[in-house]
């Protein structure tokens, strides 16, 4: 449950905007990092890593909304600095292709970068502690924990923006007092499409009905309800993580054990500026 | 998710949308964008979805195709609505945000070769973030060809069987881990080309430019209209809202005179 499927339009302004600034800070001060390194080298595999993340996002489990995302993966892979960058290629591919809103794009990088760098610290710390003849555990609890963690700031972002999106000044369509006028006659006819075909049509009683509806709910009701949304997202989101932890163990125990180089190697060993997975290699 | 025929219908085919200058389909996306962040209008969101469907028929875009990609964030944008919206008219509401919106940027992609959207944002991030942007698209294309192409061979030898799941999800496991290793080759091979041309860390993208300026014209003036729409009914909702069972109506009529055009 890496990131937010909340449309354009649902999360205050204030929000989207400081996801987009701390986003954009993030990826200058990880590209200008990476650019120390050899950047030749490092382009490829960024692409390479960041393709597979969105072949493996494009495929979704419909029954609990649910897509694998490949983060810790990549994490594994690239390297902190390496996947804020990934994150952000990942989340404009996919806003372009319709896949997420683009005002929340930000926010979606943010949160993919740190289950990113997230799962890549704690697979890292595992691996120091538990050792790696016991890859496919510790990549398993490391994807677990990683998105329990992210699917909380998910649910926090939802309770900071969305609790009031709704209840603002918007100028929606009242289901309680739903009218379809004729502008050259005014009041021709009206309908109550949500409430039972009830006959809503004088303005007078319009307003009446409005100011009963909120004086019965209350202003808050008519918000997100952030308690539901985590009901929802709790309760479909580990079934999700189960997959995305298993894939992940199966992965990386199978890159593990044929291919080394690609875990092991690289920014674990940090030397000789080799690409993970190429040290036999000659130049 | 396909990735080729998105890329077909950006780069070949011809239509006045693709002949339009790509930094106006961005602003007129921008305009698009703003229409839906300003509007909380159900009927005047569906009117913008309409008009964006009228744009592709008049671009001469494969409709299908956009309606399948704006589609797949309806499907999340359902269990967020479901999820957290307080009745049905709001749930609407966020559901038709996600289709419009995506619809606005889908519309972009298939008229829009991708090095040209991505060159924009190639100019304002560091070297290494533009040139991976460029290379992960293209890289997109063989991943996705490959992973099919994995998937339809253990089909072929029964590996794939929906009677035993467990059976079925080895054999994806098996088709990724197979997958993961021959982009970590790919990315080898590719680097190995870039040093043999020459990269020196940046890859240049020369921006095109309008072929058809009444184009330009037109979806700049089209998603002004929507922009302005949005402002106006919102600013004016206790008035206009009786009347919102009239926005779809240009949109329809714009939609059903692009279909007339089209077959004509």
């Amino acid at each position: 449950m890496s990131h937010l499927h909340i449309p354009d339009g649902v999360l205050p302004v204030w929000l989207w905007v400081a996801g987009w600034v701390a986003t954009l800070a993030a990826v200058t001060v990880a590209g200008r990092v990476a650019e120390r390194v050899d950047v030749r080298r490092r382009v490829p595999l960024l692409a390479v890593v960041s393709a597979l993340m969105l072949v493996a996002m494009s495929s979704e489990i419909v029954p609990i909304a649910y897509h694998i995302n490949l983060t810790v993966v990549g994490g594994v892979l690239l390297g902190p600095a390496l996947s804020i960058i990934a994150s952000f290629i990942v989340e404009v591919v996919l806003a372009l292709l319709g896949h997420g809103g683009i005002t929340v794009l930000g926010l979606n990088t943010l949160i993919i970068a740190g289950e990113m760098v997230l799962g890549w610290a704690l697979f890292r710390g595992l691996v120091n502690l538990a050792g790696r003849s016991r890859v496919r555990l510790i990549a398993f609890v490391a994807t677990v924990v990683t998105l329990a963690v992210t699917t909380t700031a998910l649910v926090g972002i939802v309770a900071i923006g969305g609790s009031g999106a709704t209840a603002r000044e918007s100028g929606a369509l009242d289901p309680a007092t739903l009218r379809f006028d004729n502008p050259f006659s005014r009041g021709v006819f009206s309908l109550g499409l949500f409430s039972g075909g009830e006959d809503h049509g004088h303005a007078e009683r319009e307003q009446h009905t409005v100011e009963a509806v909120e004086d019965e709910q209350g202003p808050d009701e008519t918000g997100l309800s952030v308690g539901r949304f985590a009901a929802v997202i709790y309760t479909l989101g580990p079934i999700g993580w189960a997959i995305e932890a298993l894939l992940t163990a199966w992965l990386l125990g199978y890159v593990a054990q044929v291919r080394p180089g690609l875990i092991w190697g690289g920014h674990w060993q940090r030397s000789g500026g080799r690409m993970p997975g190429d040290e036999g290699t000659v130049n | 998710m396909d990735v080729g025929a998105i890329d077909r219908s950006a780069t070949l085919g011809t239509g006045p949308l693709r002949s339009a200058d790509p930094r106006s389909k961005l602003v007129a996306l921008a305009l698009v964008l703003g229409a839906v962040l300003v509007s909380w209008n159900a009927l005047v969101l569906a009117s913008f979805t309409i008009a964006l469907l009228a744009a592709s028929v008049w671009g001469r875009l494969p409709v299908g195709l956009a309606i399948r990609l704006a589609a797949y964030p309806a499907v999340f944008a359902l269990v967020f609505a479901f999820a957290s919206a307080p009745d049905a008219m709001t749930a609407s509401v966020i559901v038709l945000k996600a289709t419009t919106a995506a619809l606005g940027a889908v519309t972009v992609v298939l008229s829009t070769p991708y090095p040209q959207v991505f060159a924009p944002l190639q100019r304002i991030t560091p070297g290494i973030v533009g040139d991976a942007m460029l290379m992960t698209y293209r890289s997109l294309f063989i991943l996705l060809e490959k992973f099919s192409n994995l998937l339809r061979a253990a089909r072929l030898r029964a590996g794939l069987a929906g009677k035993n799941p467990v059976r079925s999800a080895r054999v994806v496991f098996s088709a990724l881990g197979g997958l993961m290793l021959y982009a970590v080759d790919l990315a080898q091979r590719d680097y190995d080309i870039m040093r043999v041309r020459g990269y020196e860390g940046r890859l240049r993208t020369t921006p095109a430019g309008s072929t058809n300026r009444l184009a330009d014209v037109t979806i700049l003036v089209g998603s002004l209209v929507m922009l302005a729409t949005s402002v106006v009914w919102r600013s004016a909702a206790t008035t206009l809202n009786p009347y919102s069972w009239l926005a779809p109506l240009p949109a329809l009529a714009a939609l059903g005179l692009t279909f007339a055009l089209r077959r004509g």
